[in-house]
């Protein structure tokens, strides 16, 4: 029990992590990023260059790999979603499905399947033991890190000025440009944080993998798509809530499962969760209505 | 007949035959080929992949391309019907034929895309990609991988199929097998784009109130094309599976699906010879990089298609496909335009009910067309429409006048069934209709429009006198595929639209898109549109919104020309005196949500409480 619970709450923080990324931007843009897996994936293959190949020490391969992955959301912003010729959330959020799969496939054709290592200074195999399961201080990390975004993140936007910016540009960007907010300014600080979250998730993520091959933080990555819209994208706690909740989920049907002799289902259950979340949340307001007396609100 | 004459490239397209020359080449081509040394095996095993992929574009093409549902995960079911395929033919005791296998392959595809289709019904853009993007994710990673499903490490072994007693295991047979499938399923497109199903999917991928007002099943079309998609899909498995003899789980893995994404997209969403071309073209210029350039340059065309891809996002959304249409419009441009349209007084032919809309059921010495009792509506905070009633008579025409936010509009879509409202009931022809959705509502002959005109606007007029006739030609999916029991109902919808076409004297508007037109000229495509069917009841939304006031004065002559030339019954929303007073027999007024006085018009504008609602007290 305790040891499911463990294996559950790692997997919480890793989509966590990549969750709260995805609903920064989405918050500012409406646009869902589907590139973070393969953003994260390929600055662990910088970092790995610069520690792996060159002898650097980890601090300084994290911190390149997470400065150019920013560097990237920059140059995505820049470069293409602002000049798209449909500036529709939709199209953009496309755009990021090919970004992620040119930068898999550049991936793939530089270093194959071979898996590349990263030397990390909190190694695996050693830390608290729950149960059987020792979670190390990096996954422990992850957690808190997730969780301190999730719930950091979401007052700045509520209680700063530039939040308060990012917020409206995304409800009404005309609207914000008129009231002298630089609309394209936010976009690009969006971008940014995005890719560099990302980066800092997959580097946070890597140590409980262990190699990097490409691709492998897309899989992962599609249970923090999944955890974000389970917490409604909009909310960034609620992020944090939607990973716990995939990630217990995931745990238990995979114990459960594996007692049938059923392995590998664990995206069986994220698909199952989706849906069923979805469905709930579009019958909510027609439930509500039925159930609810109308409240009187005075004019 | 009309004498509307039809454009050169429109008449060049419909005498284009596909279906018979393209079996030929598909049958013959091929072994040619191989015969004159031109085609090898892995030639032919590359071509027949470029087939898989062309097939399906067309599925993707279906589903987001003609009815506007985003999937991301479109590959999954080719992976369903190439399992299905191998699961079928694979069992040996029984022997099945590979057709069996190729018919189940459909069969499954279309089934389970059925499933995944139900969410679609309440879920739109983003929600939709995560959920298919998921089912994907899902179908590649857990259940292909399932030993009994995937055949585990070795794979699924699919049989080859046999012509009499000779097997047809080459790759150049897989490749014939594929171009069959392939010119059939085009032809098949044809059918469906010009039938009654492709017009439902693209009015439904517009705007969904317009497509239910126009007698639209929405739900029921939705389904029709996720299940539609995911057949033509699952065909591609089975071909898939056929030429290389053995599937495996990971074939079907995300890589895949975006290979599937960078044809439809490049190759234009909505257009299938586009989408052809871009199917053959990325399969067959790798091998080709890799034999000019050596094989360092080997799986850097994934690279160069994911670049490609970015950038015709970004700054080509529509494909290729869509550039060229860009060129051909500029050209169209340069020449002059299309001439403007002097405004004309429409005259509406009587075209009377379509053959398959049955003459309502009528209740003997009822007169009233509609009776609505106790309306009320309540959104959030605000009760929009509170106790409104209203009675229309047959043969006349009523008006509903009254301040913005009376609520005049929300009894409208109470009325036709674009919102149930919380209490009150809604009596059509006698019949209660309260519980039924606006499709229906429209199928028992209520037609409206809208304040900001319900039309396909990227659709051209001709399109959409024919999308406003849903409901007049009933027939059914494989009608509308194969075109078989289809014909008769078409030739009568497609002249009725001639007829009301000329009768609106547009024409020369024949095929230019709605969102083109002006404002006012939109209106009376809007109100042809709404007539094509001869509804009982004529429901219109500020039809004088926007209009010059000779246009107003024009509208007023139509207007009475329904009643009484058509013997139409007619509702409108108005804020033009002068129009209401010449035309209405009755005239019913609201404020906050109460009709708040009705009767003769001339009588009812002058009450006091209506002017106060209108003007405000006078303050001593």
């Amino acid at each position: 029990m305790l040891q499911v619970l463990a294996i559950g709450l790692i997997s919480a923080g890793i989509y966590a992590l990549f969750a709260v990324g995805i609903v920064l931007v989405y918050r500012g843009t409406k646009v869902l990023t589907f590139a973070g897996g393969e953003v994260g994936t390929a600055a662990l293959y910088v970092a790995a260059f610069l520690v792996t190949d060159h002898g650097m020490p980890w601090v300084v391969g994290a911190l390149a790999a997470v400065l150019i992955a920013a560097a990237a959301g920059l140059a995505f912003e820049a470069g293409l979603v602002r000049w798209s010729r449909e500036a529709d959330p939709v199209v953009t959020s496309i755009l990021t499905v090919a970004l992620s799969a040119t930068i898999f496939a550049t991936e793939f054709n530089l270093h194959g399947n071979n898996p590349t290592t990263l030397e990390t200074p909190v190694r695996i195999g050693s830390g608290l033991d729950v149960d059987g399961v020792i979670v190390s201080p990096i996954q422990i990390a992850a957690i808190v890190v997730a969780a301190l975004l999730g719930f950091g993140l979401q007052s700045f936007l509520r209680r700063t000025d530039f939040g308060l910016a990012i917020l409206a540009a995304a409800d009404d960007a005309p609207a914000t440009l008129l009231v002298g907010v630089r609309v394209s300014r936010i976009r690009l600080v969006l971008w940014a944080s995005s890719f560099g979250l990302a980066a800092v998730a997959a580097l946070l993520v890597e140590p409980t993998v262990g190699f990097i091959t490409p691709g492998y933080a897309s899989t992962l990555y599609l249970g923090g798509l999944a955890a974000a819209v389970i917490g409604g994208l909009d909310s960034l706690p609620g992020a944090v809530v939607g990973a716990t909740v995939l990630g217990l989920a995931q745990a238990f049907a995979d114990k459960y499962f594996k007692g049938l002799g059923l392995s590998g289902l664990s995206y069986v259950v994220t698909l199952t969760l989706l849906l069923v979340v979805l469905l709930v949340r579009s019958y909510a307001p027609e439930i509500r209505k039925r159930l609810a007396a109308p409240v009187e609100v005075t004019a | 007949m009309t004498a509307v004459t039809l454009p050169l490239n429109k008449s060049l397209r419909l005498q284009v035959p596909l279906l018979l020359p393209g079996l030929v080449v598909a049958i013959f081509l091929p072994v040619l080929a191989q015969q004159t040394s031109l085609l090898n095996e892995p030639h032919a095993l590359t071509l027949t992949g470029g087939c898989v992929l062309a097939i399906a574009g067309l599925s993707l093409n279906v589903l987001l391309g003609y009815a506007g549902q985003i999937s991301l995960g479109q590959y999954a079911f080719v992976g369903v019907g190439a399992f299905t395929t191998g699961l079928v033919t694979g069992v040996t005791d029984l022997r099945l034929p590979w057709v069996v296998g190729l018919v189940a392959s459909a069969v499954a595809g279309g089934l389970i895309a059925l499933l995944v289709g139900l969410p679609a019904l309440l879920l739109r853009g983003l929600y939709l990609a995560v959920v298919t993007i998921s089912v994907a994710f899902a179908a590649s990673e857990s259940l292909f991988r399932v030993d009994r499903i995937g055949g585990g490490s070795a794979g699924k072994v699919v049989p080859p199929p046999y012509f009499g007693t000779h097997a047809l295991n080459t790759s150049v047979d897989a490749l014939t097998i594929g171009l069959v499938v392939l010119v059939l399923l085009l032809q098949m497109d044809v059918n469906l784009v010009r039938s009654r199903l492709g017009r439902a999917f693209r009015v439904l991928k517009e705007d969904e109130t317009v497509a239910s007002s126009f007698g639209v099943d929405v739900a029921r079309y939705k389904l029709t094309a996720f299940a539609l998609a995911g057949g033509i899909a699952g065909l591609a498995g089975c071909i898939d599976g056929t030429a290389f003899g053995t599937i495996q789980g990971q074939s079907f893995d995300y890589s895949h699906a975006l290979a599937l994404l960078v044809v439809v997209v490049i190759g234009g969403l909505g257009s299938r010879t586009g989408i052809v071309i871009a199917a053959f073209l990325t399969t067959v210029y790798p091998p080709v990089l890799v034999a000019v350039f050596g094989d360092g340059i080997r799986g850097w065309d994934q690279t160069i298609n994911g670049i490609v891809l970015m950038l015709t996002v970004a700054f080509q959304p529509r494909g290729f496909a869509g550039a060229f249409r860009d060129a051909a419009e500029h050209r169209r441009m340069r020449q002059g335009g299309e001439p403007p349209l002097p405004p004309t007084r429409p005259n509406l032919p009587d075209l009377g009910r379509p053959k398959g809309m049955p003459e309502p059921r009528r209740t003997k010495g009822d007169t009233a067309v509609l009776e609505a009792r106790d309306i009320s509506v309540r959104f959030g905070g605000l009760q929009a429409v509170d106790g409104a009633s209203l009675r229309v008579d047959r043969g006349t025409i009523s008006a509903l006048m009254g301040p913005n936010g009376a609520g005049k509009t929300t009894m409208f879509n109470a009325i036709s069934g674009a919102l149930s409202p919380d209490t009150g009931t809604v009596r059509f022809l006698g019949e209660d209709v309260s519980s039924l959705p606006p499709h229906a509502r429209a199928a028992r002959g209520m037609g409206r429009t809208f304040q900001l005109i319900g039309l396909a606007k990227d659709q051209s007029v001709y399109e959409n006198l024919l999308i406003a006739q849903h409901l007049a030609a009933p027939y059914g999916v494989l009608s509308a595929l194969t075109t078989v029991g289809s014909r008769r109902w078409e030739r009568e919808v497609r002249q009725r639209a001639d007829q009301t076409l000329e009768g609106l004297g547009f024409g020369r508007f024949r095929d230019t898109p709605v969102g083109r037109l002006s404002h006012g000229q939109q209106r009376i495509v809007e109100i042809g549109s709404c007539l094509v069917t001869s509804p009982e009841l004529v429901m219109l939304d500020e039809p004088s919104a926007g209009m010059s006031p000779a246009a107003a004065e024009d509208l007023a002559a139509t207007l009475i020309d329904i009643r009484d030339q058509l013997g139409r019954t007619v509702l409108l929303i108005e804020h033009n005196v002068p129009l209401v007073l010449g035309t209405a027999d009755e005239l019913y007024v609201m404020d906050a949500g109460q009709v708040i006085a009705n009767g003769e018009p001339l009588d009812v504008v002058q009450r006091p409480e209506v002017v106060r609602a209108y003007l405000g007290e006078v303050v001593a």
